[in-house]
């Protein structure tokens, strides 16, 4: 077993690239990129990044472990449990990627170096806060040079949050479209005329479009670029970033205050998942439908990391600024609309993996979430179990009974949307795929819990 | 659609477009220095009045 695999997603870059061997994540440095990393190491902008938790913490191999002749040196990083993708991400949590990416690319400049990417995909969640986990990103920094990674930084950066910022919609899901960040014409045309009234959004959006349509020509009278031009770019776009805000209320808010007014049915619910927990042993949660996490919270303590997903956007956001505040540092809070996960995408597929193919846990809570999935989406009971089975080892799971209040509610014009919907066929469908190990009635609420075991597990 | 590749050598397209922004920003910021000098300039006057 000595051969490695390159990581499908490392194939840009000359300088270096990420492999695995043996289960081990490692990045190789190439001779080519010699003097850049040594000089990000030795001038202590590593230290110095490490010691802020701004970037992933990494160990020096001094063996070639790929037997190529381009080797210099081999990094081992500190393991991510988990990888998302910015369209999978919250505004607040691409703003704070794209703030830690100014804030790197200020202290490099101190220590003579600056950053040659700004890739939204180089930045990570990592123990509840974003940091840079690609330690290839830093260049020698030649003053007379403007920044290389200007535009990147603006499509992956700038102009998504404009977007989103101008026109108040969740767009994250655009970055599927567009993976390698959102082209500026898209952005320039679809924000309103205000925007042109803001000096950064018209400077980095409008005018940089303006003047790339008009030159073709390529820019022979060379003045050279100055620190203080470099400068002023980065604080243009930390004020504009920072200006840049975007708040939906959840559809969910009432949520939990709403089910409490439900006699004890949060209080039992909690009581029955935390007794199933303390007899399971796990690691890993995958939380489907979290709302704003308080079902996540109860099994951060006790796992590894926990992956909580939901549809709405404000619910997400809620949860990434709990997460931040609160020593509860393993929760991975994203948007995914489980009928429709993240799919793998990038250059053969196989760039950015499938979230079905990242999310593989020991436990998965699916708390009232069946209906949304079978009524809203018409998925059949078999389908969701199926998807089920392929994420999780124990699956703890809330049905809703057909005459529950909020049925009825959403089947008022659509009856026939009911038809196979009952806990008999919901059990055939699961009986498929999984064991049943325990139920429990939620007092009084007419919904009923499930501790499920995966056949063959 | 027009797309530059990133990895290129940056005088090829986002050279002139970063070279005019800054120039821009320069002026931009050195007047926005100015009113914040002036502003503070005042706040001092008025706020040992007051």
């Amino acid at each position: 077993m000595d051969t490695f695999q390159q990581h499908p997603s490392s194939y840009r870059d000359p300088s270096g690239f990420v492999f695995s061997k043996n289960g081990i994540l490692y990045r190789q440095v190439n001779q080519v990129f010699k003097k850049d990393f040594d000089l990000f190491v030795n001038s202590g902008l590593y230290q110095n990044l490490v010691a802020q938790k701004l970037v992933i913490p990494h160990q020096l191999l001094n063996e070639n472990l790929t037997d190529s002749p381009e080797w210099y040196i081999t990094l081992q990083p500190e393991l991510l449990p988990f990888i998302s993708y910015p369209y999978e991400w919250c505004f607040d949590m691409l703003k704070e990627a794209a703030l830690l990416t100014l804030q790197i690319a200020k202290e490099a400049m101190n220590f003579g170096l600056m950053l040659r990417d700004a890739s939204a995909y180089n930045i990570q969640m990592y123990k509840g806060r974003m940091v840079l986990i690609d330690s290839l990103s830093f260049e020698i920094y030649d003053e007379t040079k403007p920044w290389i990674a200007y535009r990147q930084f603006c499509e992956h950066f700038f102009a998504p949050l404009a977007l989103v910022h101008y026109l108040k919609q969740p767009l994250q899901n655009l970055f599927i479209a567009y993976p390698n960040g959102i082209p500026l014409n898209i952005v320039s045309a679809a924000i309103p005329f205000k925007s042109k009234l803001s000096l950064h959004s018209y400077l980095h959006l409008h005018l940089q479009k303006s003047i790339e349509k008009k030159q073709n020509v390529e820019n022979k009278n060379s003045r050279p670029f100055s620190k203080q031009r470099m400068k002023n770019l980065l604080q243009s776009f930390e004020e504009g970033i920072k200006s840049f805000s975007f708040s939906q209320s959840t559809q969910w808010s009432d949520y939990y205050k709403e089910a409490n007014l439900r006699g004890d049915y949060v209080s039992l619910k909690k009581q029955f998942i935390s007794e199933w927990l303390s007899k399971l042993n796990f690691n890993t949660v995958f939380d489907a439908g979290a709302n704003d996490g308080e079902f996540s919270e109860l099994t951060a303590t006790k796992s590894t990391y926990v992956i909580s997903t939901d549809l709405d956007h404000g619910a997400i956001t809620k949860l990434y600024h709990r997460v931040q505040q609160t020593n509860i540092s393993n929760i991975y809070p994203l948007i995914m609309d489980l009928a429709n996960p993240s799919p793998a995408i990038g250059v053969n597929n196989t760039e950015r993996t499938s979230f079905l193919a990242r999310c593989k846990v020991d436990v998965a809570l699916a708390l009232a979430l069946i209906h949304h999935l079978a009524l809203t989406n018409n998925i059949p009971f078999d389908k969701i179990a199926e998807m089920f089975s392929n994420i999780t080892r124990y699956l703890i799971i809330e049905f809703v009974a057909e005459n529950d209040e909020k049925i009825k509610l959403m089947t008022l014009h659509k009856k026939n949307l009911l038809t196979g919907y009952s806990l008999e066929s919901f059990l055939t469908a699961f009986k498929n795929y999984f064991s049943l190990l325990d139920t429990k009635e939620i007092g009084d609420s007419g919904r009923t819990l499930f501790l499920m075991k995966k056949l063959n597990t | 659609m027009q797309h530059i590749l990133l990895y290129i050598d940056p005088g090829s397209g986002s050279y002139l477009i970063q070279m005019i922004i800054a120039g821009i920003l320069g002026v931009a910021f050195f007047f926005k220095n100015i009113v914040f000098a002036v502003k503070h300039f005042f706040h001092r006057i008025f706020g040992r009045k007051s």
